[in-house]
C-alpha cells in the first residue's frame, strides 16, 4: 500500500484520491485538519520563524500530563511548550489517523493554507516533522520531496555519528541524552542552511539538484586505475583487517569502498566539513548543495536550556567528560596538520573521531588526509585499534609510508583532467541526472542553472513534484516521460527509466515538442550511454 | 603393492645415503629454528637437499649400475657442463684448435685436419669432416669464413693456404728476422678478408676467389701479443714493456675502426714493481651486444672491466678475484668468472650497474644425462665404445689442460672432449631472495627462454599464493609487463599459438608441482616430485628451440597466474582484486591488451566478496572493459544484487548485443520493454517464440495472453503462424483447466 500523500492543492489531491478511490478520504482529512486548525491547535503565527522542525517519539508520553516527554527536539528552541505541543499534537493526530488507512506508510505531507507539514518517519515511531510557512514570497515554493530529503539527511548524519535515536533512548530512557545530542547537532546542521539571518530551505531554485546523492568525478580509465591502485594500498593500511576508504577531489567523489548509503552520508559530511573547499571556510565553495557556511550565530541559541525537560545536561560541546556532548558538525573545527592529516578537537584532545557504518553495523575510526584538493577519508575498523592513539599513529604512518607516492600521482592525474566547476556543463541544456541505484546525481553547475528564468524553474519544480507523486504511488520501477511547456515557452522534460531519472529545462522558445525530444535524445546518447533513449 | 613399497624405500634409502650431508644440514637447520619455524625458513638447505635428491634419482634412473658418477655430486651449483660432450679423440692427434669465426673444433694430425661443428646441441655421433694438408708443423689453423680455404700457420714467418675444392696452395711469408707472425684471422669487413698480426703491426689482406692475396693496408704498431674474438670483431694489440698499452681495431662489416689507445690498470707491489700482462690475462667478452674487455690484475686481485664505445674506452669498475688462475665464459649474456684455483665459478650480470655477483660462488658441476633423453641416451651409450664412458668418469674439474673457448665452451685437452657450459636457472632463482630483481634477471635470459618463462610464472604465482604485500607483487608484475612490452616493441616476442597448445599442458601440470616443492619447504615428497619433473624437462627442451624470449604476455599471465590461483584464493578475493587492479594498471600504462576473461574474473571476485559498490565503480570507470562475457557474468552475479544485474543489462544494451539484451529483459519479466526494444532496433534475430515461451514458463497466463495479443498486433499475419496456434491452444487449455 503506497503512502497516502495528502495535499490540499486540488489537482494533486484529486489525482491521488482518484487513483486510490479514496476521494472521500481526502475530504475527510481536509475537514479534519480544518477542524484542528480552527481549534487553534494548528496556529503557527506566534513566532517570527518561518520554519519549525521537531522530532518526537510516539512511544513516549502517552499519559496525560507527560506529553512533554515525547518531544525530543524542537526548533526554534524559544517557542513555548504549548506551541510545541500543539504542533506535535497535530502531527501525531494526523499520523494516527492516516495509519488507519495506510499502516505501512503514514502521511508524508499536509498542505494547509498557510503551512506545509512535511513528515518523515526516521525510525519506527520516531518522527521528524518540518513545518514551513507559506508566505507570499515567491521563494517559498518548495518541493515536498526536497524538504523530506533534508529531514532524511539530518537523521542519517546523526545516526552516522551517534547511532540510532532509539539506541540512545534505550541507553537513557529519560531522554536527556538524546536531547542533549539533538540540540547542538541539528542547530549546527541548520547553520549550514542559513543565509544571513534566515534559514534558506531548498526552494524551487534548487530544483535541478538532488540532496542525498553523491556527485562523482568522471575518470579516464588510466586515472581510475591509479585511483584503484591507491585504494588497494589504503585497504591494507591497518594490517590484515581491511580498511574502507572514500576519496574526494574538490567536492566530487572519486572512489568509495562503502555501500551507497554509507557513501552518501560520509560524502555529505566530507563536503560539509572536510574537503579543501570546506576547510577554506566555505567562501569559495561552489558545491551546489552547500551555501557559504559559518555565517550565522544560531549556534549560540542551542544553549537555551529552558526548552529542555531535563536541563541538567549541557548541550554545548565544552562540558566535562561525563556530560560531554560531541558536536560533529561544529564549524571551523578541522585543521590540516603538518603531516597532511586533518585534525580536530571535536572528539576531545588527540581523540580520533569514530562513525557508525550502517551496512557493516560497526563503528570505525575516521582518518582524513588531504593533499591539495584531494581528500582521503580512511575508515579503520575498531578491532584494528587496540592500543588507542598508538595504533592510530601507526596507521597514519603506514598511509604516509605506502600511499604518499600514489596520492601524489593520483592528485596529479586528476588535476590534469580536471575541468573546473563547469566541467559538467552541457551548453544549451540545464539538466539533472539521478541514478537511484547508486545514489548518484549529476547536474548542470548552479551558476548555469541560475541563468534560467523563474518560470522555467517553477515548471521544472512542478514537473518534479509530479514525478515524485507518480513514484510514490508505486514502489515498482517504471518508465515515464513527461514534457511540460512553461509560461515562457520553455520546455521542462522528465524521463524516468529503470531507476534512473533525467530532468531537463530547455529555454529555446522556438523549439517544438519534437525539437525538444530530439534534444533529450541526443543528450541521452551522448552523456548517458543512451539510457534515456526511449523511441 | 608391498613390493613396490619396499623398492621405494630402498630407493629413498640410497638417495638419502647419497645426500646425507644435505639431509643433515637441512635437519639441523630446522631443528635449530624449531621454535621460530615458518615457511621458507630453511629454504636454502631444503633446496640443496631437494636438488641433491633429484639429481641422484636422475642419475640412478639413467645408469642404474654406477653408484657415483657426477663430479662434485650433490653440490649445489649454478653452472654445469652436461652430457653429451663432443669427442674429438683422433689417434695421433697433434693438437686441438678452435676456429671461433666458424665455430669449428679442429683437430690436426701430421697430414690431416679434422673439424667438428660445435653449434648446439652437440651431436656425439657426428663424424668430423676431414681435409688433407701436406705434412708439416701446425701452429694454428683457421678456416676462411666461407670455409673454402684452410689457413695453417707453419712457423712464425709462414702461413700456408689450401683451397679445399681446387686444392690450390699458397704460401705467405713475412720478412724473417725483422718481424714474426703472431697469428692471423679471417675478417668479413669490406676492406679486407684476412688480417695477419705481426710483431711490427697488422697487415690487412684482400683475398679473391682464386686465392690471391693482396695487401690492402698495414697498421704499424709494436705488438707483443694480441687477442681477437670473432663475435666482437675486435682485435687488441698489446705493446709496451708491461704490455699494458692497448691499441684496438674493430674489423666490422662497417669497415675498420681504430679505437683510441688506452692503458690498462696495473697495481704494483714492492715485490713486483713491473708486472707484465700476458695475453691470457685479457679477455674480450660480448654481453647484451656490448663489448667488454676484462683484465686480470694479479697484484690487486681484481678483474678490471673496460667497456668499448665507438670513440672511447671506459673503465667500468672491477670485480674481486679469488684465484690467480682465472678464465671467463659468457653464457646467455652472463659473465661466468671461473676461479680456477678455488674451483668455483662466480656469475655476474653486467647489465645491471651493480657489480655484485648474481649468486654466491659455487662449483661447476658435471651432469650426466638429463630429462627424458636419458633412456635413449643410455641406450646409445651402451652401443658406444667403452672408452667414452670411462673418459666421462675421469673428469677433473678445472684441470690444467682445460681451455676456455669463446664464448661458452670448455675444451678438455686431456680427454679430448668439448663441453658447453650451461646455467642452472632453477638453482639461481632458488637461491635468490629478491624476487623483483630475480624476475628482471630471468626476463633477460634468452638461451633457455622457456625455462626462464616457467620460472617467472612460478615466482609470480608464489608471490600471490604466499600473500606477499601488494607492493612487492606489483613490482614483480611491473617487471614482467614492461619486459613483455619491450620485447613486443623490439619484435623479439612471437606468439607461438600452434606450439603452445600442444606444449602447454605438460608444463602447466609440472609447474605447480615445482611450485609446491619450493613453497612448502617441509614435505619431502621426493619420489613423486621427481617423476613429475622428468616429462616436464622434456617438454621444456622441445620448447626451448621455439621460444626466443622469456617474455610473458598478459594473456599468459592471466592464464597461468591469476586463473590458476583463483581457486585457492577464494577466501582472499580482496587481496586478489588488489593485485589484479595493479596488473591492469601496469598493462594500461604499457598500452597492452589482456584476455577479457580477467575482467570476468574480477567481476566474479568482487561479487563474491559482496563489494557491489566497487564493482559498479569498476564498470562505470571502465576499469573492467565492457564485453559480452563481462555483461553475462554481471547478469549471473546480479542474482544476488539487482544493481549489478542492471549494470549487466546496460552493458548489453550499450554493446548493441540485441539478442542477449532482449533475452535478459524477457527473463526478468520485462516483456513489453523487450518487445518495444526489439521493434525499435528492428531486431529480427529474436524469435517471437522466445517471448511466448518465457511468458509461458512464468506460469502467468495473463502474461502469455498479453504477449500473444501484442505480437498479433505487431506482426502482420502472426495469427496464421503455428506459434500462435500452439500458444493460443496452450492458453485455452490452461484457462479451461483452471476453470474446471
Amino acid at each position: 500500500m503506497p503512502a497516502a500523500t495528502l495535499k490540499t492543492a486540488d489537482f494533486v489531491l484529486h489525482k491521488v484520491a482518484q487513483s486510490f478511490g479514496l476521494c472521500l478520504l481526502g475530504f475527510i482529512l481536509k475537514g479534519f485538519y480544518e477542524i484542528l486548525e480552527a481549534m487553534g491547535m494548528a496556529s503557527m503565527n506566534s513566532s517570527g520563524e518561518s520554519l519549525k522542525l521537531c522530532v518526537f517519539d510516539l512511544r513516549r508520553g502517552q499519559n496525560e500530563g507527560q506529553e512533554l516527554d515525547k518531544i525530543l527536539f524542537f526548533y526554534p528552541p524559544d517557542v513555548t511548550f504549548s506551541t510545541q505541543l500543539s504542533v506535535i499534537g497535530l502531527s501525531e493526530g494526523l499520523i494516527t489517523f492516516t495509519r488507519l488507512f495506510s499502516p505501512e506508510a503514514a502521511c508524508e505531507v499536509i498542505e494547509a493554507e498557510r503551512h506545509s507539514h512535511v513528515f518523515h518517519e526516521a525510525e519506527p515511531d520516531i518522527w521528524m516533522v518540518m513545518v514551513v510557512e507559506k508566505n507570499k514570497e515567491i521563494e517559498a515554493i518548495w518541493r515536498v520531496d526536497a524538504l523530506q530529503k533534508v529531514l532524511k539527511e539530518v537523521h542519517s548524519l546523526f545516526v552516522m555519528f551517534h547511532g540510532s535515536i532509539r539506541s540512545l533512548l534505550d541507553k537513557e530512557p529519560s531522554g536527556g541524552l538524546i536531547r542533549s545530542h539533538f540540540y547542538p547537532f541539528i542547530t549546527d546542521y541548520l547553520n549550514d542552511l542559513s543565509v544571513g539571518k534566515k534559514l534558506q530551505l531548498p526552494s524551487f531554485r534548487e530544483t535541478l539538484k538532488e540532496r542525498g546523492t553523491v556527485q562523482m568525478l568522471t575518470l579516464a580509465r588510466d586515472a581510475a586505475l591509479e585511483v584503484q591502485s591507491l585504494v588497494g594500498v589504503l585497504d591494507s593500511c591497518a594490517g590484515t583487517l581491511r580498511c574502507h576508504s572514500v576519496i574526494l577531489f574538490h567536492d566530487l567523489l572519486v572512489s568509495t569502498t562503502l555501500s551507497p548509503d554509507d557513501t552518501v552520508d560520509l560524502f555529505t559530511f566530507s563536503v560539509m566539513r572536510l574537503t579543501s573547499n570546506a576547510l577554506s571556510s566555505g567562501t569559495s565553495s561552489w558545491s551546489y548543495l552547500r551555501k557559504g557556511t559559518s555565517l550565522s550565530q544560531t549556534s549560540s541559541k542551542s544553549t537555551s536550556p529552558q526548552l529542555l525537560v531535563s536541563s541538567d545536561s549541557l548541550p554545548s560541546g565544552n562540558g566535562h567528560d561525563a556530560g560531554r556532548v560531541i558536536r560533529p558538525l561544529q564549524h571551523n573545527k578541522w585543521i590540516k596538520g603538518k603531516d597532511g592529516f586533518l585534525v580536530t578537537d571535536i572528539w576531545g584532545k588527540d581523540a580520533t573521531p569514530t562513525i557508525w557504518l550502517h551496512q557493516r553495523q560497526e563503528r570505525v575510526h575516521l582518518l582524513a588526509y588531504q593533499h591539495k584538493c584531494l581528500t582521503l577519508v580512511l575508515l579503520v575498523p575498531t578491532e584494528a585499534i587496540v592500543n588507542g592513539e598508538l595504533d592510530i599513529s601507526f596507521v597514519k604512518h603506514q598511509v604516509i609510508e605506502n600511499a604518499t607516492a600514489k596520492i601524489l600521482k593520483v592528485e596529479e592525474k586528476l588535476s590534469k583532467g580536471w575541468g573546473g566547476e563547469n566541467a559538467y556543463h552541457v551548453s544549451g541544456y540545464r539538466y539533472l541526472l539521478v541514478d537511484n541505484d547508486m545514489e548518484v546525481s549529476r547536474a548542470s553547475p548552479s551558476g548555469k542553472v541560475a541563468t534560467l528564468a523563474k518560470e522555467t524553474l517553477l515548471a521544472v519544480n512542478k514537473l518534479r513534484e509530479t514525478v515524485d507523486t507518480e513514484k510514490s504511488r508505486t514502489k515498482e520501477e517504471k518508465d515515464m516521460e513527461i514534457c511540460i511547456r512553461a509560461k515562457n515557452n520553455a520546455w521542462a522534460i522528465a524521463r524516468v527509466t529503470r531507476g534512473k531519472e533525467l530532468y531537463m529545462a530547455l529555454e529555446k522558445a522556438s523549439d517544438t515538442l519534437l525539437d525538444a525530444t530530439d534534444s533529450v535524445q541526443s543528450f541521452s546518447n551522448r552523456y548517458c550511454n543512451g539510457t534515456f533513449s526511449m523511441d | 603393492m608391498k613390493e613396490k613399497n619396499s623398492t621405494t624405500a630402498s630407493t629413498l634409502g640410497r638417495i638419502l645415503a647419497t645426500c646425507s650431508k644435505q639431509a643433515k644440514d637441512y635437519g639441523s637447520c630446522v631443528a635449530s629454528k624449531v621454535h621460530e619455524v615458518e615457511k621458507d625458513l630453511c629454504l636454502k638447505e631444503f633446496l640443496a637437499l631437494k636438488n641433491c635428491m633429484q639429481h641422484t634419482v636422475k642419475i640412478m634412473s639413467s645408469r642404474p649400475s654406477s653408484s657415483q658418477t657426477s663430479v662434485g655430486s650433490g653440490a649445489l651449483s649454478h653452472a654445469y657442463i652436461q652430457h653429451p660432450s663432443l669427442h674429438c679423440n683422433i689417434p695421433e692427434s697433434r693438437g686441438l684448435f678452435y676456429d671461433d669465426a666458424n665455430r669449428l673444433l679442429i683437430c690436426v694430425t701430421s697430414s690431416q685436419v679434422f673439424s667438428w661443428e660445435t653449434a648446439p646441441p652437440f651431436n656425439p655421433d657426428v663424424s668430423p669432416s676431414v681435409d688433407s694438408v701436406p705434412e708439416g708443423p701446425i701452429l694454428s689453423v683457421r678456416f676462411s669464413l666461407d670455409e673454402k680455404v684452410i689457413a695453417v700457420q707453419r712457423s712464425d714467418c709462414e702461413i700456408q693456404f689450401f683451397h679445399r675444392e681446387t686444392k690450390k696452395k699458397l704460401t705467405h711469408k713475412c720478412r724473417a728476422g725483422s718481424e714474426s707472425i703472431l697469428g692471423f684471422f679471417w675478417s668479413d669487413s669490406p676492406l679486407c678478408d684476412l688480417a695477419v698480426v705481426k710483431t711490427s703491426g697488422m697487415d690487412l689482406f684482400a683475398c679473391d676467389s682464386a686465392m690471391n692475396l693482396r695487401l690492402v693496408e698495414t697498421k704499424k704498431v709494436n705488438v707483443n701479443w694480441y687477442i681477437y674474438t670473432h663475435e666482437s670483431r675486435l682485435v687488441l694489440l698489446a705493446s709496451g714493456l708491461q704490455c699494458k698499452t692497448i691499441t684496438g681495431f674493430q674489423l666490422s662489416t662497417a669497415g675498420v675502426v681504430r679505437l683510441p689507445k688506452f692503458e690498462m690498470t696495473l697495481a704494483t707491489t714492492e715485490s713486483n714493481s713491473k708486472p707484465i700482462i700476458s695475453a691470457g690475462d685479457v679477455h674480450l667478452v660480448t654481453v647484451y651486444g656490448r663489448i667488454y674487455c676484462l683484465q686480470v690484475d694479479r697484484e690487486a686481485m681484481l678483474l678490471h672491466t673496460y667497456r668499448f664505445y665507438r670513440d672511447a674506452v671506459v673503465q667500468q669498475g672491477s670485480l674481486p678475484i679469488y684465484s690467480s688462475k682465472l678464465s671467463v665464459s659468457v653464457v646467455d649474456n652472463l659473465l661466468l668468472v671461473h676461479q680456477i684455483d678455488a674451483k668455483v665459478v662466480i656469475i655476474y650480470d653486467l647489465f645491471v650497474d651493480s657489480r655484485a655477483p648474481v649468486s654466491a660462488p659455487l662449483p661447476l658441476l658435471w651432469r650426466g644425462y638429463q630429462g627424458s633423453d636419458s633412456s635413449s641416451q643410455a641406450a646409445n651409450k651402451e652401443n658406444k665404445s667403452p672408452e667414452s664412458s670411462t673418459s666421462n668418469e675421469n673428469i677433473v674439474m678445472y684441470e690444467d689442460a682445460w681451455a676456455f673457448l669463446v664464448p661458452d665452451l670448455i675444451l678438455d685437452q686431456t680427454n679430448k672432449v668439448l663441453w658447453r657450459v650451461h646455467l642452472d636457472l632453477e638453482a639461481i632463482s632458488a637461491s635468490s631472495s629478491d624476487r623483483t630483481s630475480l624476475l628482471e634477471f630471468l626476463q633477460r635470459r634468452k638461451l633457455e627462454a622457456n625455462k626462464a618463462k616457467q620460472l617467472c610464472l612460478g615466482i609470480a604465482r608464489a608471490l600471490i599464493l604466499e600473500r606477499r604485500p601488494a607492493t612487492q607483487v606489483t613490482q614483480a608484475i611491473d617487471v614482467l609487463v614492461t619486459a613483455y612490452s619491450y620485447s613486443v616493441k623490439a619484435g623479439i616476442y612471437k606468439e607461438l599459438k600452434n606450439e603452445k597448445t600442444t606444449a602447454t599442458p605438460p608444463t602447466d601440470g609440472a609447474s605447480p608441482d615445482n611450485e609446491r616443492g619450493r613453497a612448502s619447504g617441509s614435505s619431502i615428497d621426493g619420489e613423486e616430485e621427481v617423476e613429475m619433473d622428468l616429462p616436464s624437462g622434456s617438454s621444456d627442451e622441445q620448447q626451448e628451440s621455439q621460444l626466443s624470449s622469456p617474455a610473458i604476455s598478459p594473456d599468459e599471465l592471466y592464464k597461468f597466474v591469476f586463473a590458476s590461483v583463483e581457486e585457492t584464493m577464494v577466501e582472499e578475493s580482496d587481496y586478489l582484486v588488489a593485485i589484479i587492479t595493479e596488473f591492469l594498471r601496469s598493462i594500461s600504462a604499457e598500452k597492452l591488451k589482456v584476455d577479457l576473461n580477467i575482467y570476468v574474473m574480477t567481476v566474479r571476485l568482487l561479487a563474491r566478496s559482496k563489494r557491489f559498490a566497487e564493482l559498479s565503480l569498476f564498470i562505470t570507470n571502465k576499469i573492467i572493459e565492457p564485453s559480452k562475457e563481462v555483461a553475462l557474468q554481471l547478469l549471473e552475479s546480479g542474482g544476488q544484487n539487482l544493481r549489478v544485474r542492471k549494470l549487466g543489462l546496460d552493458m548489453l544494451r550499450q554493446l548493441s548485443l540485441h539478442h542477449e539484451y532482449i533475452s535478459s529483459l524477457v527473463q526478468d519479466g520485462y516483456y513489453l520493454e523487450a518487445l518495444r526494444y526489439a521493434q525499435k532496433r528492428k531486431v529480427t534475430s529474436v524469435r517471437s517464440s522466445l517471448f511466448l515461451e518465457a511468458a509461458f514458463a512464468s506460469n502467468d497466463m495473463q502474461h502469455l495472453a498479453a504477449i500473444l495479443r501484442v505480437l498479433s498486433e505487431l506482426i502482420p499475419g502472426f495469427k496464421e503462424t503455428s506459434e500462435y496456434y500452439t500458444f493460443h491452444g496452450l492458453l485455452n487449455e490452461t484457462s479451461s483447466s483452471v476453470a474446471v
